[in-house]
């Protein structure tokens, strides 16, 4: 029977979340200096893939791209984010880099790196539909700091056919 | 990047005083007649008014000058400079997010221009649970009309645009009764980039009105300045401290010394929200525990359509129909009613409201030009299940809504997702998407009605919003029932009056800004006369 850790978060009203595992050691911050951490940018880089899926381009390269060019405005957009903001999202994130944050809190079983596309995304939909609202609410979190930072761009403009500001 | 002139330069040029931020340090101490906290739809016509009758006035606000040069109609910038919280504040569950401004003007800066009077049965429900004789239509009209002329209030007589024609054509196919909207416009170019800062001034926001009126009559404004409390003693403000603040509301310094402005009057007039949470950190006096309390925001939610024709949601003016049949279809004091409007649709507020995510979102997202998007708002504040949020202040003193989503308002919604879909395909809709997260897009009336019926309203689950707040300050005849009296004045503190949204005891009914405007203007004309025996008029 493996060790259960009670593991309090910020997020929302004081929940408590159930992760299996070991003691887990102090969550490394998410964000560094107000931006994301090289390992936030990977964990980002994922579900932005999983989010955006069949919006992105499906080539590695091009796709790639793409994912930086949000994860560098995603950084611009935190930085306009209120203390108390990036105060809860430098935890979740850091929760996220870790196994037992991923398993417990997203329901993804294989690695950020090694997990393919449709697995985070399976995974995504849990947390979406979940029965425990400290799951959607990092769900809809994630969602929404996707959408602003991919939809923000002038490179999604071009797929939903959006001509951008309108001459005066 | 617009050729026109931009007011606010000019102004600054012709001498305005302005300070804070870019435009220069603030001093250790300000003394005046009235200080304003706020530069909002309250604030701006209580400037006006107060300059008027010669009173030396400061106006601090804690977002940043910003004007026509600045707004490119870019979402990425307006929402992370215009917006309280980068348009990403949110209720304490994350229930529902909310718009709310933060900037010189305030919501009135990128508000989508609807003007309607506060609607009669909501003003008679104020003079029958809240002691508000004088708020009847009548003996309000007045000042409403003042507020009409001086906005330049009035009929928007250009053909609707598609999205707002499909509201239009569904509810005339369904008998619904619709109606154009009034809008707040002088000059303008049917743009449809309102939401973002009106780039070429033609929306008659506080920015380009009333706040310079009050600058050119010698009032100074302090800009990315927030006011962290009124010092209170013995029912008398002494003073009021301020901070200067970064962009994203963090304190410049974190030592946070503090400007003091001394006045003989006070006017709190940063909106709903931010004002109980002013008066919370200033622990004033609050006998009756209602500060904060009964704090409405008319949640909305939307229905998203693929059209077979061309629609460019993000082109032309915005929200210039609605309907009103389904705040009749009940009692006000009955299950929830609700507008039916049409908003701007620009690819932020497109992509980050549609549930779902991945390859089901991917096709939609390729038809945006195709996409009709409708919205309720929802009049919360008139039921005993309709109790509103309270106000709470998080450790560094930020203010924090608690407004839970009860079975009473998402019955709401549901209803709301019914009557929007039913419009949609009468207007010819192909697939209507209501916005849930256990919703898919269905291509008939019958099949939406039957998973709309089904779905498991729930927090979270169901998407709502806000661009409108109201209420926590609320008025009343009698103390215990208000922290406002009917004048504007604070019940217990003797030279503070509060001027904003937050007045309301209920939510309006109705998109808020007229209903501010034409307060405010009966409120503030009231302040001038017993500061200055001067009778002074909004036009």
């Amino acid at each position: 029977m493996q060790r259960r850790t009670l593991l309090k978060l910020g997020i929302g009203s004081a929940v408590v979340l159930a992760v299996a595992g070991g003691a887990i050691a102090l969550l490394q911050p998410g964000l560094q200096g107000g931006k994301l951490t090289e390992r936030s940018r990977l964990v980002m880089g994922r579900v932005g893939q999983a989010m955006l899926a069949g919006t992105l381009p499906a080539d590695a390269g091009p796709n790639q791209i793409a994912i930086n060019g949000m994860l560098d405005r995603l950084d611009q957009l935190i930085a306009t984010t209120p203390n108390h903001v990036q105060a809860e999202l430098t935890e979740l994130l850091g929760l996220l880099a870790t196994a037992a944050g991923r398993r417990g809190l997203v329901g993804l079983s294989p690695s950020w790196e090694e997990a393919t596309v449709a697995e985070i995304g399976e995974a995504l939909q849990s947390m979406r539909l979940s029965s425990i609202s400290l799951r959607q609410q990092a769900y809809q979190g994630l969602h929404e700091l996707v959408s602003v930072a991919y939809f923000s761009g002038s490179d999604s403009w071009a797929v939903l056919g959006y001509p951008g500001p309108l001459a005066i | 990047m617009s050729s026109l002139i931009d007011p606010i330069r000019e102004g600054l040029k012709r001498g305005w005083k302005v300070m804070g931020g870019a435009h220069g340090p603030v001093p250790a101490k300000i003394t005046c007649d009235v200080a304003i906290v706020g530069s909002g739809a309250g604030a701006g016509i209580t400037a006006e008014l107060l300059t008027k009758a010669g009173l030396n006035v400061v106006i601090i606000e804690e977002g940043q000058l910003k004007s026509s040069s600045d707004f490119n109609q870019k979402e990425s910038e307006a929402y992370a400079t215009l917006y309280q919280e980068a348009a990403g504040r949110k209720t304490k569950d994350k229930g529902i997010t909310i718009l709310q401004g933060r900037t010189v003007g305030g919501t009135t800066t990128v508000n989508w221009t609807s003007s309607f009077r506060t609607p009669d049965d909501t003003l008679k429900f104020w003079q029958d649970n809240y002691g508000l004789g004088d708020y009847n239509p009548q003996a309000l009209a007045p000042y409403f009309q003042q507020a009409e002329t001086r906005l330049n209030i009035g009929p928007w007589l250009t053909a609707p645009n598609e999205n707002n024609e499909v509201l239009r054509r569904g509810a005339l196919k369904l008998g619904i009764p619709s109606d154009s909207i009034k809008r707040n416009v002088k000059g303008c170019y049917n743009l449809g980039s309102c939401g973002l800062g009106c780039p070429t001034n033609a929306k008659q926001s506080m920015l380009v009105t009333t706040i310079p009126a009050a600058l050119d009559k010698g009032a100074t404004l302090l800009v990315e300045t927030r006011v962290h409390k009124f010092d209170i003693s013995n029912g008398h403000i002494t003073g009021l401290q301020c901070i200067a603040v970064k962009p994203n509301a963090a304190p410049v310094d974190t030592a946070q010394t503090a400007t003091q402005v001394i006045a003989k009057h006070y006017v709190l007039a940063g909106g709903a929200i931010n004002s109980p949470a002013l008066l919370m950190r200033s622990e004033a006096p609050d006998p009756h525990n209602l500060l904060g309390t009964r704090t409405f925001l008319h949640p909305a939610t939307v229905s998203t359509a693929v059209m077979p024709l061309t629609i460019n949601g993000w082109s032309g003016a915005p929200q210039t129909i609605y309907s009103d049949h389904f705040l009749n279809t009940q009692a006000i004091d009955g299950p929830m009613g609700f507008k039916v409007e049409a908003p701007p649709l620009h690819p932020v507020f497109f992509g980050a409201n549609l549930p779902g995510f991945g390859e089901s979102q991917a096709k939609l997202f390729r038809q945006f030009p195709q996409a009709s998007v409708l919205v309720v708002i929802m009049r919360d504040g008139f039921h005993a299940q309709s109790p509103g949020g309270k106000v709470e202040l998080r450790k560094d003193g930020s203010p924090l809504l608690d407004y839970p989503l009860t079975d009473f308002v998402l019955d709401g919604a549901r209803r709301a997702f019914l009557a929007m879909a039913e419009i949609q395909f009468a207007a010819g809709a192909k697939t209507v998407y209501p916005a849930h997260e256990m919703a898919g897009g269905y291509t008939s009336w019958a099949e939406t009605k039957k998973v709309i019926e089904a779905l498991p309203m729930k927090p979270l689950l169901t998407k709502i919003g806000s661009a409108h707040v109201m209420g926590g300050c609320g008025m009343a005849g009698d103390e215990k029932r208000g922290v406002t009296r009917p004048d504007g004045q604070h019940w217990q503190i003797d030279n503070l009056s509060i001027h904003d949204g937050s007045l309301f005891p209920t939510s309006i009914g109705a998109n808020p800004q007229l209903s501010i405007y034409g307060t405010v203007n009966r409120l503030a004309q009231g302040l001038a006369r017993r500061l200055t025996g001067l009778e002074v008029t909004l036009a």
